[in-house]
């Protein structure tokens, strides 16, 4: 073989080589909120840990601004990006307005919230009178605290709610004075308690099973895209196995670390908060739990925010995607 | 032409506006319902603001103005009726000067980025660029 034809059948293989190793873009949308929290760590470790390069993906992470998980599914449509990571009130609400998103893995099922108190506090009936703020009211947060309080006697108007997003801000009222009680998230739950506030208890205790966040995408975008759907849901699957891996633990905590800024030490108590047994915050495998999304919808109903007859939570699920990748 | 030269300078103020809003307004601004919010903190570099023309040098609605890093990631918004955008900051860690500005619309096509140079001797708050769109 001449030597020219040599050189040109290298530089080819060269080619689809890097091809290959950049992958086929695939565009993720996350709310900025989502970004830095808790939330984004299936993805985000799947990306630090060469999950979705090893599927063949060149996942890209899109922030669209004005963000929020309300206006993800919106970014699906406008084509802003293919697959999203989004809060399933939002789903479902876009779905019943003629959306054709659809859940395709889970990423967060039942999200721990700790009720954190002024250390005097030291039971929850003690909130009667006091100043509790408190996240959304239309959103899960505010769903299983109102549940929480209800299920040790406190009802919304014994207490004087105050409404404040985000955990950070929520953290800020309580050290400022202006909260005697707020729900926390991770890792501040735990750095508040470091502090020497009290946990008065988990959201948990009131809400067993539920379908915090999903990776979503359009029914259509996905049956034109199948394969890379299909690689996308195989490296989210990876990514929760590694999490349970013990010999994987540092760079587990390491993603916590870079992803919420908290010190190593939180960062490990936070993975052993989700490990605990009987806690159910993460998949194994990115699947998808049909009761925790039923639950969703039932919260969405007591809150009026939508009707009897109550759609299926089927309805929302595409779970072929999974089965395909191998996850039951 | 007067009336051109003014309602460049109106841009120009509304810009400055814009990239002298504290950071607590900017994160009013990209408001997170429904989950948790983050706003800005103590680790987040330089946002980013400026506005999309056309080759006549006016203003284009609605175009995706989209700032990647080095690394791939990406936050996107779109351009107002003054054609302003505005952008918050990516993590610090992200040296501001790699991100890339692109801006797009359908109909148009991206002749020019300009990024407006940074005051010497100031800590940099925000990067200004000028996207320039022609129709295709």
């Amino acid at each position: 073989m001449p030597a020219a034809k040599v050189l040109a059948a290298l530089a080819l293989a060269a080619a689809a080589g890097s091809a290959w190793t950049e992958g086929e873009v695939l565009r993720y949308g996350q709310a900025l909120s989502a970004h830095k929290s808790i939330y984004s760590l299936p993805v985000a470790l799947a990306e630090r840990e060469g999950l979705f390069r090893r599927e063949g993906i060149d996942l890209r992470i899109v922030i669209p601004i004005p963000g929020g998980t309300d206006r993800m599914i919106d970014a699906l449509h406008d084509d802003t990006v293919d697959v999203t990571h989004v809060a399933t009130p939002f789903l479902v609400r876009a779905a019943l307005d003629g959306s054709d998103a659809v859940a395709i893995a889970a990423e967060f099922n039942d999200p721990i919230y700790s009720l954190v108190a002024r250390p005097e506090i030291h039971r929850i009936a003690d909130l009667k009178g006091r100043v509790v703020g408190m996240a959304d009211p239309g959103g899960s947060i505010a769903f299983s605290m109102r549940k929480l309080l209800a299920l040790h006697g406190i009802l919304e108007s014994d207490v004087r709610m105050k409404t404040i997003d985000g955990t950070p801000a929520r953290l800020r009222c309580l050290r400022g004075g202006g909260c005697d009680a707020v729900p926390l998230g991770q890792p501040h739950d735990l750095q508040a308690q470091a502090e020497g506030y009290r946990l008065l208890g988990i959201s948990n205790e009131a809400v067993p099973e539920y379908l915090y966040t999903v990776s979503a995408t359009r029914r259509s975008w996905a049956a034109a895209n199948s394969e890379l759907v299909v690689r996308y849901v195989r490296a989210l699957a990876a990514s929760f196995a590694m999490m349970r891996e013990p010999a994987r633990r540092s760079a587990v905590v390491a993603a916590i670390v870079d992803i919420t800024a908290v010190p190593p030490g939180i960062a490990e108590r936070v993975l052993d908060l989700y490990a605990q047994p009987g806690r159910k915050a993460l998949p194994l495998r990115g699947e998808i739990d049909p009761k925790g999304l039923a639950q969703v919808i039932a919260f969405m109903a007591e809150a009026g925010q939508i009707r009897s007859p109550l759609p299926d939570a089927e309805r929302f699920i595409d779970r072929s995607y999974l089965a395909r990748a191998g996850v039951r | 032409m007067i009336r051109f030269r003014a309602m460049r300078i109106a841009v120009r103020l509304a810009l400055l506006a814009i990239a002298l809003l504290p950071a607590p307004a900017l994160a009013g601004a990209n408001k997170d319902r429904g989950q948790d919010e983050v706003g800005p903190g103590p680790d987040e570099g330089p946002s980013y603001f400026g506005v999309v023309l056309d080759t006549a040098g006016k203003p284009v609605d609605d175009a995706r103005v989209t700032a990647t890093s080095r690394d791939g990631l990406a936050m996107t918004t779109r351009s107002n009726a003054a054609g302003a955008y505005s952008l918050p900051g990516f993590n610090k860690r992200i040296n501001a000067e790699e991100v890339k500005i692109a801006c797009a619309k359908p109909g148009y096509r991206q002749v020019r980025v300009v990024r407006r140079p940074a005051q010497s001797g100031r800590p940099l708050r925000a990067v200004e660029t000028e996207c320039r769109l022609q129709k295709s």
